[in-house]
Parts: C-alpha cells; structure tokens; sequence
C-alpha cells in the first residue's frame, strides 16, 4: 500500500514537469520487473501441470510468436518484411523487447478500445446506442493513450453525464437505455465478471447472491436518465441525473385548476383559447385538451371543461422513479420494495440520501476499492483468456465464490500484481505475455484430458477488426478501392474515396461476435463463409493480373516456390512446410496455368481456417 | 400414415434416424418396410411444416387494417368493406385480404405492456422482453431447431430484413439475410466456372488438413464442416428457389412489382422448397404523422401481396402445412395526434393467422367501441405464441440450456387459443 501511494506522489510531483514517457519512469522504478512476475507465474502452473503428468507443449518458433503477439496487441497481421528481420534479428530478449515496443504504438490503444466496444455494445438493450461507437472508440483509445487505470476508466464508465456524442464515457449507460435493473446487471458482468442478474428474478441458483442484493445494486442507478437532445443534428442523446421526482416539481395544471384558469383567463370571458395559453405551460397540450374536454365544441374550455379532463395517469410510471423498487413476485403490479444503495461484494453502503452523481461516483469507489477482489479477477481473467484462448475460470464473466478456478495460485499472483501496479493494462498484458504459458504452441485439447489448461494454446477465432485488418494487411490498400468497385454504380466515389469505413462495417456486421462468449461457442456463419469464398471483393483482390500483391509476387518471383513461400508469408505469416510445399507443386502442376494456380492458392489460403485463427 | 397429416415428433425422428441407415442395411431387411414406406410417403407429401411471418415494422395500425371503427372519433376517415365472412369486415384498403377472409382468422384482441420498438420487437420475436444476459433464440429458430431437416441444403431460416437470431441456438437456426428478395443473395453465386470452384474447395480442404495436423484439428473441423454445408447451398439446385424471375410475369403482378410483393412470391417459393421459417418485412407503420394516407399507400403493398400468398399458397395445397403470420410489435393509439399520427399502443391491436390447421374466416375477440382496450377474449404475447407452437405440433414447454445453463421453455407462459383450430 505504501508503494503505491508513493508511486502516487511521485505521479503528482512529476506531472509539473514536462517529460515525455514519464510513466515508463515509473515502470522501471519498479521493484518487480514484468519478466520475474511472468516468471513465478510460470513456475507455479508448471508445478500444477507436472503434478497432473501434464506435457506443456514446445515454445512458438518465432514466425508463430511474432503472429500472435501482433494479433494480439496491434490487431493485424505482421508484414512479411516485419517477419524477416524478427527471424534474422540474434538478441536473445527480442521477444520483450518486441512486445514493450507494441506496446507503446497507437495501434494497442486502437485495439483495446475496439474490443471494450463489443464487449459493451454486443449486449446493450438499447438498439440507438450504436450512434455512439465512434465517440466511445475515440475516448476509450484516449484512455489507453493516457495509460488510465483500468479502475480510473471504470469509474469514467459507471459516473459519466452528458451529451454521448460528446462523452464516450456514456456507452455503458446509453447502451442499457439507463434502465437500473440491465445497469446493475452490466455493472457486475463487466467489472467484477459476476452474473448477479440470475438473482434479479430469484435468489441465485447456484451462488450466495441473493435477490435482495441485485436490486440494492439497481438502487445506486434509478436516477440516472437517458433522454433525446432536442433538435439536434445529428440526433443525439443525453445522459442526466434525475434528482427530483418530476411529480413533485412539475405540478400537475389540474391541480390547481381553478387558479391556473383564472391567470390564463385574460379577458375574463370564462373560457380558455388558444390565443390565451400560447405563452404558458398548457400550449404544447392544447390541442390535444380541446379535442378532449371541449363538450361544446366553442373552441374553448370552461372551467368545468377543464376540471372533467381525466386526469394524468402516471401514478406508476417508473420513469418517474427517482428511487428503485424491487418488484414484489407475489403481486406484480403493485409498486414493491424501495431499496437502499448496498454494494453486495464488500457490503459497502452508506446512510445518506445521495444524488444520482454521488450514487453513481460512491459505487464506482466501491466497485474499484482494492478491498473488492473482483474487480481485479475479472480484468485479469479476461486478459488471460483473450491472450492465451481459455480464462483461469471459464465463461470469463460469470466468476464468483462457487466457481473452480484453474491453477488459483498463478490467478491470486497475477490479482495481486495487477493491483499493486495500480491497475495498469499494459503491464497486465507486458507480464502475461512474457509468460512460457502464453508463448506455448497450439495443440488440440483431448476431450477426455482432465488436466488443468495451459499446458498448450488453444486457436480461436480473430475478432472481426482483427480480421479486416489482416485482409488490408495481405491485400495492401487493395480492400478499401475495389470495396468500392465492387458495389453497384450508385453512389458517388468522391464520398468512398477516403478509406471507406463500410469495407470495415461490411467485415463487422458479418465476422463481429460478443467477445465474452467463450471461444468454443464461436461459430462461423454461412454469410461470412460466402463472402470469403465468393464476394467480387474477395475475388477481385487475389487476382494474378494487375496492380494486386499477387501479381506483383509472381513478377518478383518467377521460381514457384518461392513464390509459394512469398504467398505463405504474406497470408499466413510462416513458410510452407514441406508437404504443403508439395501440396502447392501438385497443384500448379494440375492445373497448368500458373496464374490461375496462384489465383486458387491464393483463395484456399484466405478461405483457410488457419487464416481466420488466432494461433 | 394415418389419420393426422402432421409430422409428430415420433416420425420426425424416425426419419432422423433412417437417414443415418445405409441403403443397404434397408435392402438386407434389418429396417422395417413400413418405415421404408413411411419415408417415401413422408418426403412425398413434404409433411415438413412451415411459417412465413409477415412483419409490418414499425407498428401497424388496428383501426387502418383489421380493427376499422368506421363513424367513430377515434376511427378517423377510414372506411370498412365486407369480405368473404358475412358480418366480418375489415378496413376498405384491404380488398384483396377481404377475398381471402375466409381462410384467415383475426385476433382483435392482442394485448401486451411493451410500447418501445425494439424491445416490443425482440419480444414479438422471441417471446420473451429483453435481459442484457441472455439473447433468447427468435421463435424462428426455436421452430426451425425443431422442424428442419438437418440434411437440406438451403438454411432452415430466411428473412428479408436483419432479424432477431438464433440467440443460443447457434449458427443453423442463424437467419439468412436476402438483401434484394426475389434475385440471388449475395455471394451465393460463383465467380468462377463450377469446376474451378469445386478445384479450389478441393486445395482448400487439402491445404486446411495439414493446420488440422498440426494443433487446428477442432477449428480446421468446424471449418470444414461450415463450408460444406455453403457450398452445397452453392452448387444445391435449390438455390434457384431464391431467384423468382422464372415465375409467370402476371403472378408477380398480383403480388406485386415490389420488395414486400417479390419478398412474399420469394417466400412462398422456399417454403415450397423445403425451407422451414421465412420472414418478410413491410417498413414504415410507425405512422406518427400523416397516418392515414400512409396506412393506404403500405396497404396497397401488403393486401395484394398477402391476398395472393394465401390463395398461391392454398392452389398449390401447400396452405395446410404453411402458417402465415401478419404482425407487427404493437397496434397503434385510438386517438389521432393533431399531425393526423397515431403513437405506440399495446394495449389492444390486431394480428392475422392463414394456414396451418388454423380455422379461417373467424374473429377472436374485440376491442371497445372507442378501440382504446380489449374487450374480450385478450390475447398475451405468450398466449400467441403457444398458439404458434400449437399450430406446428411443437411442444412450447420444450426447455433449452442457456449458456449459463439456465433451463428456458421455448414460450414461458401463456396457453393455446384453442378457438383458432377449433
């Protein structure tokens, strides 16, 4: 603890002074360096894994190592030139070396932010939310820019207000419409990766938590408010704090009818026009009063008009709530429970009748409090399982006190590293993939192997981004012209000629999936499948004529296989091995035409699952 | 086959498990005749039920489709006709519906609490409100998981426009999307000769073999299987089944030289090739102003259209086994909005069924005079969806995991309105 707060003084002192990298500083002030950690790491899941006779597969050769880690960390694949210099490069550390530099590019702030997106976006209940992905990108990339905390930037998420074209901050609340129930539920699922909404409707069935707890939670967010920017352009939404119940502050014009009546009334003639309210709270609802309460049809309501309207029915409109209730099953429609703010990993509440801001700001203190272990094992779960393809604990949001944790030794180190390092993402990740566990080969997994994991990678699917950005990466700026090209004559290519986002959006709405699912319920669609296989896109892009990276290969290369190497190092990222090699020289063979072969070689290796894995 | 003409689940799985018999095993006499016999009859008679839903997004309204309230305030301009049920009339757009009247049923009185599009929308889709936690499977895929045949070459589950999906169910109950109802969906088409194509699945499969050996054996598995069952869509005849220009010009005339016309002719096309759950989207109903005068020109879309899928449907004897569906995810309000809109209303609204085994030419329940609430007979969400299920011999009560491992029924609630089939 005290480390910490002189870390944080040193940050305050330092902040005056204008030096580049000052957190780097930091970093290596520290007294546990990344690789010793990853070290300790690795010797406690080897004793585990020796213990249940468990053979941890080889270390990645470098062609595979450089793939992962770029995958990983910059989102695309390495350039073929990228993969030559790391293979002939003799320095032993290269591999830190590496991902300290990956790091530090704008590419790793890119890719977190993309993949915080899905994570948030893929379960929001509120569909219009999308209009704010751009906004959330850019300021969850800031966020990783500014090497924020991850406790500083959950806090940003749980408190945030404002316009959500303006404040990125505001996804997580927009994305669940400001609804208390889904918000406490996200809440719990994200930052602590516990699924307390199973106790929403009933006690949980598998854990402690019961239903109490989940609407205590609800209650640090009833007043919380997402609402519709009047006139803007583009239509935009607002986050805002409801801190006095609407029913008491707006009140009601049949109230106090006969006092409303008498100031509108201006000339005394005992009835209400139009040209009387123009200027007062009733003139938005006139009409429609008229067309109501207007028995004699003058145009005009009287006194005893006005008095007979049926009154306003939002006695039980829960819009109106400025505190939250949990419903009573017996009897669904009464109003049930008013619940107080407890936070249910730490019991933290408070006493007081607190603000919507001050709710919001007291929970995320608690949510973030090194006393709530699970905010901690969520992050670090998570980051394990997205690096090495399986958590410590599995799904990764749904972790809790009855859950079986894999190798809980290397997990509790891990925790503990990453608190005491001041929730710093990029150290989190420096220390798992300094790991021998993470720099393993893959290897099928027996089903009937009961072993703890680890002792291999398991290959999983890259993330739509993830994709689309390899596709530029083989086909060069090739994707985004001939994505053009590829549509029909509408639409004019003076508005595509920058990098179209749509090349993009058209990979993500076919390849984009809920990051929190666990891997093996990935699967591939019949959608993404035609497309790779017969999109002109796709098609246009392997072509062995013209200015595409293929041709320009077999130009360079006229041998076969080296241009077949080239192919491999292109699309795959390593040399073909000997049988592949064989495989290819059959084909050409077969086929005869050698730019038609290549063509075809070139489309079986896009097409191939290997090409599509994170391995 | 005996007296029911539906497939129960007993044959359904007898016909599973006859696919996986070898022809030989059925020549050595080690399978009875009679379920050899039962086979043929079953794929003769293409027993295999189905469902087009026609989804009016956006929100139809009552008083301008099924639920008219002619002379009245809230009933506005809108005329009523007589149709072929005596007593039974419906709104004056709707002339071509009103021929068919007599093979639809009409439920007037629908009544739910959800008056937010999307949520009204996924619940109007799957049965269920939506929870952040759970993406519950749509009711089409929760059919098709029943239904379909897993050895057919088309996906079990085709829609016009982006749906609700597949939630847990996974990618064979996933919707494929047209994007152009009535030409080729994207990237369906080879861009290369046939040959070639099979040439290059060939390399593809080689090549994928060597990442299976060497640690990718479950991916490269998956893969493999997924682009199987593509490209067999691909190179499947069926695929023509997507492509309506074959059909007479005049047919397409009386569905109409439209997306919504063209999505039902598509529609029935591969409910006759063997596809289980179709959807087709009318957009616009969310008639907030000028409700009136867009209510008569989507109604000169949707009446022909469905006029013609019900009687297409009904000459070709595929309308027993085929339930169509019109609904949108709430009605809209009795009172009339000084831009001549109606707003939101769930309270009480309309939806039709055809086909199915349903009874047609009846109306189940009513709405008050004034349109503002049911009146009698409501109808839940719930209750229609068991309806549903009914209609397809599919028990409602059938439970799938979760992810979380939370056992959910395919409709939690609600019980059949038993007045449709009766």
């Amino acid at each position: 603890m005290s480390h910490s707060r002189t870390i944080a003084l040193l940050a305050v002192s330092l902040l005056a002074l204008p030096i580049a990298g000052s957190a780097d500083q930091l970093r290596a002030a520290d007294p546990a360096p990344a690789a010793d950690v990853a070290t300790r790491i690795d010797r406690l899941i080897d004793a585990e894994l020796t213990a249940t006779n468990a053979t941890p597969s080889p270390v990645t050769s470098d062609f595979d190592f450089l793939r992962r880690i770029t995958l990983d960390l910059s989102g695309r694949l390495p350039s073929p030139r990228a993969i030559t210099l790391f293979g002939l490069n003799p320095d032993s550390d290269k591999r830190v070396r590496l991902v300290s530099q990956l790091l530090e590019s704008s590419d790793f702030s890119r890719v977190q932010a993309k993949y915080w997106r899905d994570v948030i976006f893929s379960r929001a209940t509120e569909v219009r939310s999308r209009l704010m992905l751009p906004a959330f990108e850019q300021w969850m990339t800031q966020q990783f820019e500014e090497r924020r905390g991850w406790n500083e930037i959950a806090t940003s998420l749980l408190t945030a207000s404002g316009d959500v074209r303006e404040n990125g901050a505001t996804a997580l609340i927009f994305a669940q419409g400001g609804s208390a129930a889904e918000l406490a539920a996200e809440t719990s699922r994200i930052f602590l990766g516990i699924q307390i909404q199973c106790a929403n409707c009933h006690d949980h069935p598998t854990d402690r938590w019961n239903r109490t707890q989940f609407h205590q939670l609800a209650a640090f967010f009833p007043r919380v408010r997402v609402r519709p920017i009047r006139d803007s352009s583009p239509r935009s939404f607002e986050v805002v704090s409801l801190d006095v119940n609407p029913r008491s502050r707006r009140s009601n014009p049949f109230q106090d009818s006969g006092r409303i009546f008498r100031q509108l009334d201006r000339n005394r003639d005992g009835r209400l026009v139009k040209r009387e309210v123009v200027n007062s709270r009733l003139n938005r609802v006139f009409d429609r009063l008229l067309e109501q309460g207007d028995k004699n049809k003058d145009r005009g309501l009287s006194l005893a008009e006005l008095r007979a309207l049926p009154q306003p029915g939002n006695a039980n409109n829960r819009r109106l709530d400025i505190e939250h209730f949990m419903p009573d099953l017996e009897n669904p429609a009464s109003r049930g429970t008013q619940m107080k703010p407890v936070f249910f990993a730490t019991r933290g509440q408070t006493a007081e009748e607190l603000s919507d801001v001050k709710r919001r700001q007291l929970l995320a203190d608690y949510v973030t409090s090194s006393s709530n272990p699970w905010f901690a094992r969520s992050m670090v779960n998570r980051t394990w399982s997205v690096l090495l393809g399986e958590g410590f604990s599995m799904p990764i949001d749904d972790l809790g006190p009855e859950r079986e944790v894999t190798h809980p030794d290397a997990f509790k180190l891990l925790c503990r590293d990453f608190v005491d390092n001041d929730y710093d993402i990029r150290r989190l990740v420096q220390v798992i993939t300094g790991t021998q566990a993470y720099q393993r080969q893959i290897r099928d997994r027996d089903v009937a192997d009961s072993a703890p994991p680890f002792a291999a990678t398991s290959p999983t699917r890259l993330r739509a981004d993830q994709l689309y950005d390899s596709l530029l990466a083989v086909f060069g700026s090739d994707v985004s012209r001939r994505s053009r090209g590829s549509r029909s004559s509408s639409g004019s290519t003076q508005s595509r000629r920058r990098r179209s986002p749509q090349g993009r959006n058209l990979v993500l709405s076919l390849f984009g999936f809920d990051p929190s699912t666990p891997p093996e319920d990935i699967a591939g669609t019949v959608p993404q499948a035609l497309f790779m296989m017969n999109s002109p896109l796709i098609n246009a892009m392997i072509r062995a004529a013209g200015n595409t990276r293929l041709a320009r290969i077999l130009e360079r290369f006229p041998d076969n296989d080296e241009a077949v190497s080239e192919v491999y190092l292109l699309v795959l990222s390593r040399e073909p091995t000997a049988n592949e090699l064989k495989i290819c020289r059959e084909y050409l063979a077969e086929v005869g035409d050698r730019g038609e072969a290549f063509e075809d070689l070139m489309w079986s290796l896009v097409n191939s699952s290997e090409f599509l894995s994170r391995r | 086959m005996t007296s029911s003409s539906r497939v129960t689940l007993e044959t359904l799985s007898r016909r599973r498990l006859l696919q996986a018999v070898p022809a030989t095993a059925i020549a050595a006499g080690s399978v009875g005749l009679s379920d050899v016999v039962s086979l043929r009859a079953d794929q003769l008679r293409k027993q295999g039920r189905s469902v087009i839903l026609l989804w009016m997004q956006g929100g139809p309204s009552q008083f301008e489709t099924f639920d008219p309230k002619p002379g009245t305030t809230n009933g506005g301009p809108t005329t009523a006709i007589s149709t072929a049920v005596p007593g039974v009339q419906i709104a004056s757009t709707w002339t071509q519906t009103a021929k068919v009247l007599d093979k639809l049923a009409i439920i007037r009185s629908m009544t739910n609490k959800e008056g937010n599009h999307q949520r009204a929308t996924y619940q109007l889709h799957t049965g269920y409100v939506p929870a952040g936690s759970v993406k519950h499977p749509s009711l089409g895929a929760n059919i098709a998981k029943q239904l379909s045949d897993p050895a057919f070459e088309l996906p079990a589950v085709v829609s016009t426009n982006r749906t609700n999906g597949a939630g847990f169910l996974g990618v064979d109950y996933e919707p494929f999307v047209v994007g152009n109802p009535g030409q080729l969906p994207q990237n369906v088409a080879t861009t290369v000769p046939v040959s070639r194509y099979r040439r290059r699945l060939g390399l593809l499969g080689r090549l994928d073999g060597e990442f299976a050996g060497r640690g990718g054996r479950v991916v490269a598995g998956d893969h493999q299987r997924l682009y199987k069952k593509s490209s067999r869509m691909v190179l499947s005849r069926n695929v023509t089944a997507f492509d309506i220009s074959g059909e007479p010009d005049s047919l397409k005339q009386r569905y109409g030289d439209n997306a919504f016309g063209r999505g039902c002719l598509l529609a029935r096309r591969l409910v006759e090739s063997g596809v289980t759950f179709v959807e087709v989207h009318s957009r616009g109903w969310d008639t907030h102003q000028d409700n009136f005068d867009r209510t008569t020109t989507l109604a000169g879309q949707v009446d022909p259209a469905l006029g013609t899928l019900i009687d297409d449907l009904d000459s070709r004897g595929l309308l027993e086994k085929t339930l169509v569906i019109w609904m949108g995810e709430f009605g809209r309000s009795p009172r009339v909005n000084p831009q001549t809109g109606r707003g939101h209303y769930p309270r009480a609204f309309s939806v039709a069924l055809s086909g199915g085994g349903v009874r047609g030419g009846q109306v189940i329940g009513a709405t008050t005079e004034d349109g503002s609430a049911v009146a009698g007979d409501p109808v839940s969400v719930p209750d229609l969806f068991c309806s549903i299920c009914h209609s397809l011999n599919i028990d409602p009560r059938i439970e799938r995991l979760s992810p979380l491992g939370r056992p959910m029924k395919i409709v939690d609630g609600g019980q059949v309105v038993e007045q449709l089939f009766a």
